[in-house]
């Protein structure tokens, strides 16, 4: 299908059309050229399992909105989120991102262990596509709203509790002044003080005309921030609205109706 | 997964509904193994390059934190390893002269050292994208950073050898002044080339190995067997002027051999390197900088997967 490049409105921030993603796991432990030799000399083929995490789904976002996303474990959140970032490729239909993306797709991920918050926070906005100067000026801001303990920025991440991991992530993610940010599961951790700061600080972004995509289990935190949500089910939109019509469909999916632990963020 | 580039469409009519500006959009497609738009990679790898300088230098600060001595292996181990190496040779030739013995050693400790920087970029780099799985799943980013970012801290380790080559062979002359080693000449112009041909030998070979690396997992232990077959196919612990007839190909035909042997020829005779050795390292760079870079560019995409 010829599609027409010139025709992506500015408004829009992610156009996802007639997605498919699918991969082959293996359903041995390791793959490994000793194995292949084996295997091989019997004859038999590598045991793979099919994995379809998205099967053609479409839907867009214009900028300035929060859109929610939700779903049992295994339904394709994470994978929707990788393909969106750029980082798992299609394998059918056609994902368009119009602006710079900022991802926090796993906890602590991209940091190394043995270096201190200040030095994985440079190596961040480095891969992040940041200058050196230009991590240098945010530098205080990202620390500032961190807001560690005193002295931990300086201390390997390694000595971190995970609430502290999550609020330097945070604070990378939204002072890189992405168009586009993606949350997989990022709140979940923090303390309330620094739930409610990231929350102030999405709905900052929002109005000037950012757009966020968070993934989370935490029905609340959806509710309250989102303008829109997608209830994703084994790699398919079962349903796609407002937070109150989608969420409370999505309790009644899972026969627990609105109980007030089910709404709690963990 | 096409990342399209809108040159052509850089004009948008006024007065109708505003279109994104092309420079911001970027469209994920379905792709097979062909590589992506090389502009767009390109720019997106130089605009990162600092990226690999920090991971380098971050990634060896990580190793050797808090330990002094941890960093002196790195010039110890290949010296001791070249001690063997020297005693081994001396053995097998049944000793020799005071003069042909240093200059033996000082054949053995620039080529093992040079070695050794390929060896490490090699095997650090085969292991960057495995051990990388973090960090790609998380953000999209050029890959071939990371090969690049181990060449560089190979590289770190390589700079601090090179000294110490000058001050054991400047003591050895000390004590055997007879011994024929020019370690400074008019040849030492030809060294920015030979090295960077090293480099870009180094890191083609590492993106080969990377990408294997993804795809099977126990590369590395095949890796120990190949270096250590490839370090006695290389003229470190020999010359390359013993070899004669078609066996002189085993030079040509090993991408570090016209390398080391130049190395030795500068630093140890104070020849500059022959024609030859030239012409073979300068195909052997291209021809690895395009296979490598093309192996590991068209499947980059599919590592986020397999990790």
């Amino acid at each position: 299908m010829p599609y027409d490049y010139k025709k992506i409105p500015a408004n829009l921030a992610i156009s996802v059309q007639d997605l498919s993603i699918e991969y082959k796991v293996n359903v041995e432990n390791k793959v490994t050229l000793k194995n292949l030799l084996i295997r091989s000399t019997k004859g038999e083929r590598t045991k793979t399992k099919d994995v379809k995490a998205l099967q053609k789904i479409s839907f867009d976002i214009n900028h300035g909105s929060v859109v929610g996303i939700i779903g049992a474990n295994g339904a394709g959140k994470s994978s929707l989120m990788r393909s969106i970032a750029g980082i798992l490729p299609p394998s059918d239909g056609r994902v368009i991102v119009n602006g710079k993306v900022s991802t926090l797709l796993a906890l602590g991920v991209g940091f190394n262990q043995a270096l201190s918050g200040r030095d994985n926070i440079i190596l961040g906005g480095l891969a992040a596509g940041l200058s050196r100067s230009e991590i240098e000026e945010k530098m205080e801001e990202i620390i500032n709203f961190a807001a560690l303990p005193e002295g931990f920025i300086d201390l390997p991440v390694r000595t971190y509790s995970s609430g502290m991991y999550s609020r330097v992530a945070f604070s990378v993610s939204t002072a890189l002044n992405p168009d586009i940010l993606l949350l997989d599961e990022a709140l979940s951790t923090g303390d309330a003080v620094f739930k409610e700061k990231s929350f102030n600080k999405m709905r900052e972004l929002c109005k000037s005309a950012r757009t966020i995509v968070i993934v989370s289990h935490g029905l609340s935190t959806i509710e309250a921030l989102c303008n829109e949500v997608i209830w994703l089910e084994k790699g398919k939109i079962i349903k796609k609205g407002s937070p109150e019509i989608v969420v409370k469909e999505y309790l009644e999916y899972l026969k627990i109706g609105k109980l007030p632990t089910s709404l709690e963020d963990f | 997964m096409v990342e399209s580039d809108f040159e052509k469409d850089k004009e948008n009519t006024p007065g109708e509904v505003l279109y994104a500006d092309y420079k911001n959009v970027k469209i994920f497609e379905k792709h097979k193994n062909n590589l992506p738009n090389l502009k767009i990679y390109l720019s997106d790898f130089w605009r990162r390059k600092v990226f690999s300088l920090e991971l380098a230098r971050f990634s060896d600060k990580a190793e050797y934190l808090g330990s002094k001595l941890g960093k002196s292996w790195l010039v110890l181990n290949p010296l001791l390893l070249a001690l063997v190496y020297f005693l081994l040779v001396l053995v097998i030739r049944g000793g020799g002269t005071k003069e042909a013995g240093l200059e033996t050693l000082a054949k053995i400790l620039i080529g093992l050292f040079t070695f050794y920087f390929a060896q490490n970029c090699i095997n650090d780099g085969a292991q960057s994208i495995t051990s990388g799985g973090k960090l790609i799943l998380n953000q999209s980013f050029p890959l071939t950073l990371l090969p690049l970012s181990s060449m560089i801290k190979s590289l770190w380790q390589y700079i601090p050898t090179i000294p110490v080559y000058f001050i054991v062979i400047f003591i050895g002359r000390l004590f055997i002044p007879d011994a024929n080693i020019i370690l400074l000449s008019k040849s030492l112009i030809a060294t920015p080339y030979v090295l960077i041909c090293l480099f870009i030998i180094s890191f083609g070979l590492s993106l080969i190995f990377a990408t294997i690396n993804v795809y099977f997992r126990d590369t590395g232990k095949l890796l120990t067997y190949i270096t250590r077959i490839w370090l006695y196919a290389t003229p470190v612990l020999w010359s390359s002027d013993i070899l004669k007839g078609w066996h002189k190909l085993i030079v040509d035909l090993n991408p570090l051999g016209s390398v080391i042997s130049s190395v030795t020829s500068i630093w140890v005779d104070g020849k500059l390197p022959t024609s030859e050795n030239l012409l073979a390292m300068s195909l052997w760079a291209v021809f690895l900088l395009i296979i490598g870079g093309y192996i590991f560019i068209s499947r980059e995409r599919d590592f986020a997967v397999r990790l």
